[in-house]
């Protein structure tokens, strides 16, 4: 903060604090950011901090509907309720196994195609901007769309196979197939977006290093090992960290996409569920609780284990 | 993100070194993802002009005979003009709101100093991490105390201020030179003036592309406006094209051509500012 502007360094209190209050009231700088950041502070507390400490309050009341007021104390018993609940447990299951596959069939392949795009000079910002494409179309009409090709009687995906005389599958709606369909669906919108990340950290690694390696005999595999991905270190803990808080808040595709029984049945979905179907608030915060302490804790060991010990 | 951000260079190729196969390669691995990428669109797009025999049991990818049909219905009997309206005006007044909010607060953050301003921030970051599951429920009964449960205004109200578009927005403009500042104080500028004339102007880059995130990412939006627009006349599109499955079970061409209503205006956006996206995105990376 060395190079901020002499004018702001006088917003400052110094120890004359009568003077300096006078001064700062003078000053343009703290009407304009007392315009600007006291509306937006109003809006945190409302829209932001305000519901998350109502939040806090929901998950440990018996939620009254008629008259909230009147909620009362019942401690953690929201959670144990949670806990004993078995379709939660299923949900867990649901949700981590949705997470991994989707973890194991981005991460790799991500990558590669990165690799693939750095290594064209020509139509990189082309091939970018259609593989980007399945990001920002809406989930719910990429989850009808691939309720149409995978239809096990008359999907798309199902004629091609037995064109090439391949088995067919019942996709989305197999109870075993379920899951390994949907993560498909969702390798497949979101790669675009991990491609980009990827794709700018390793076009900010230095072509000296490279350099430098070849000049020691590395090979192509030397180099991609022990140049390319210890200092990509940073952008695969970002990608690492976005794809599993991702993957855990996944919630429209198992809500459209028309899985077998509750085959996709996530976490939250069973807190939209529990408030809005069965009106069960104190409930339903409570099991958001558990999924936030969840995403917490599965950042923290990420970080702690993932993160480079270098700089450059 | 012109001059102010230091962007890698993005004309030289790295080629993986393997000779003629490691510079053919590659384009082959992307024109294969270009492929998948972009054909089930293109299914799509066509199979929402055939009718539902055709559509389940045609191996044509054009239509045989083409019907507007699907089109006609689902815009007569389900609403789909009204929650395309919703749904415009939802998401043009968040992105305008984000951007004042976004640019005003990023500058004040990025440029002023003042008590307590680096824990403050971090306090505004920190409500990126919690979940939205667990706010749902709270954030619905916020919305419901202001008498805007079913109401527009209420998707509206709370995608005033977006801690993203805050944090993106500091990004840049801690990159602005103070000496452009300050020469506007001492030529005796308003804050205002400096703001508006210097500041916003140089952030044009950033501005465009928070405007496009915020865009595609209330029209995308589903299960916030599920939850808070009850009625048919007040939901917007995600709701009423995830309706459709209820409405007309496994009419695969009624969601065709509902999926296209939806998903034709943002490819229109992305099209005209695919540029600037793809860079925001890549810009949030690198400093992430």
């Amino acid at each position: 903060m060395t190079t901020q502007t002499a004018l702001s360094q006088t917003m400052v209190p110094r120890r004359n604090t009568g003077a300096t209050i006078a001064k700062t009231l003078r000053r343009p700088q703290f009407w304009f950011g007392l315009i600007v950041l006291l509306p937006i502070l109003v809006w945190y507390a409302w829209f932001a901090f305000g519901p998350v400490l109502r939040a806090f309050w929901m998950a440990t009341v018996r939620y009254d509907l008629m008259d909230p007021a009147a909620s009362t104390f019942v401690g953690l018993k929201n959670f144990e309720q949670v806990f004993s609940y078995p379709l939660f447990w299923v949900s867990v299951q649901r949700t981590i196994a949705f997470s991994l596959y989707v973890y194991v069939g981005t991460l790799p392949l991500a990558l590669f195609v990165s690799l693939c795009l750095v290594a064209v000079a020509q139509g990189r910002n082309f091939y970018q901007t259609v593989i980007f494409l399945p990001v920002v179309v809406s989930y719910v009409a990429v989850a009808l769309l691939f309720r149409m090709l995978m239809d096990p009687q008359n999907g798309q995906f199902n004629q091609i196979l037995s064109a090439l005389g391949l088995p067919t599958s019942l996709w989305v709606t197999g109870p075993n197939s379920a899951l390994p369909a949907i993560a498909m669906v969702d390798i497949w919108k979101g790669l675009g977006f991990h491609v980009v990340i990827i794709t700018a950290g390793l076009l900010g690694i230095p072509t000296e290093m490279y350099d430098a390696a070849k000049v020691d005999g590395a090979g192509a595999w030397h180099r991609f090992r022990y140049v390319t991905i210890p200092l990509l270190g940073n952008t695969l803990l970002l990608e690492s960290v976005i794809i599993v808080a991702g993957t855990l808040q996944a919630f429209t595709n198992g809500e459209v996409l028309g899985c077998a029984g509750d085959a996709c049945f996530f976490i939250s979905r069973l807190v939209y569920a529990e408030a809005f179907t069965n009106l069960r608030f104190g409930f339903a915060t409570a099991s958001a609780f558990v999924l936030f302490v969840f995403i917490l804790v599965l950042t923290l060991i990420q970080v702690r284990t993932l993160k480079p010990d270098w700089q450059y | 993100m012109q001059k102010a951000v230091a962007r890698p260079s993005i004309t030289s190729a790295r080629p993986l070194s393997l000779g003629a196969v490691g510079r053919i390669f590659p384009h082959i691995v992307l024109l294969i993802l270009t492929f998948t990428s972009l054909m089930p669109f293109v299914w799509m797009f066509f199979g929402s002009f055939k009718t539902y025999v055709e559509l389940t049991s045609g191996r044509t990818l054009l239509p045989i005979e083409w019907t507007f049909d699907n089109y006609v219905q689902i815009t007569q009997r389900v609403g789909f003009p009204r929650a395309f309206l919703n749904t415009t005006l939802v998401a043009v007044s968040i992105t305008l709101a984000t951007l004042i909010t976004s640019s005003a607060a990023g500058y004040v953050f990025a440029k002023y100093r003042f008590w307590g301003k680096e824990k403050l921030f971090t306090v505004l970051l920190s409500t990126m991490m919690v979940p939205f599951a667990v706010v749902l429920v709270p954030l619905y009964v916020t919305v419901a105390n202001l008498g805007l449960a079913d109401k527009l205004a209420g998707i509206i109200v709370t995608g005033l201020c977006s801690t993203f578009g805050i944090f993106l927005m500091r990004q840049f403009m801690e990159s602005i030179p103070n000496d452009l500042i300050d020469a506007g104080r001492i030529d005796g500028a308003s804050e205002w003036w400096i703001f508006s004339r210097v500041v916003l102007p140089l952030a044009k880059s950033s501005l465009s592309a928070l405007a496009v995130f915020t865009f595609l990412g209330s029209w995308d939006s589903f299960l916030w406006p599920l939850v808070v627009l009850t009625s048919p006349d007040n939901q917007t599109l995600p709701i009423v094209l995830a309706g459709l499955r209820n409405l007309y079970w496994s009419r695969y061409e009624m969601y065709a051509a509902g999926s296209m209503l939806t998903v034709l205006p943002v490819m229109i956006v992305y099209a005209l500012a695919s540029k600037h996206f793809v860079q925001g995105i890549a810009m949030t990376g690198i400093k992430g």
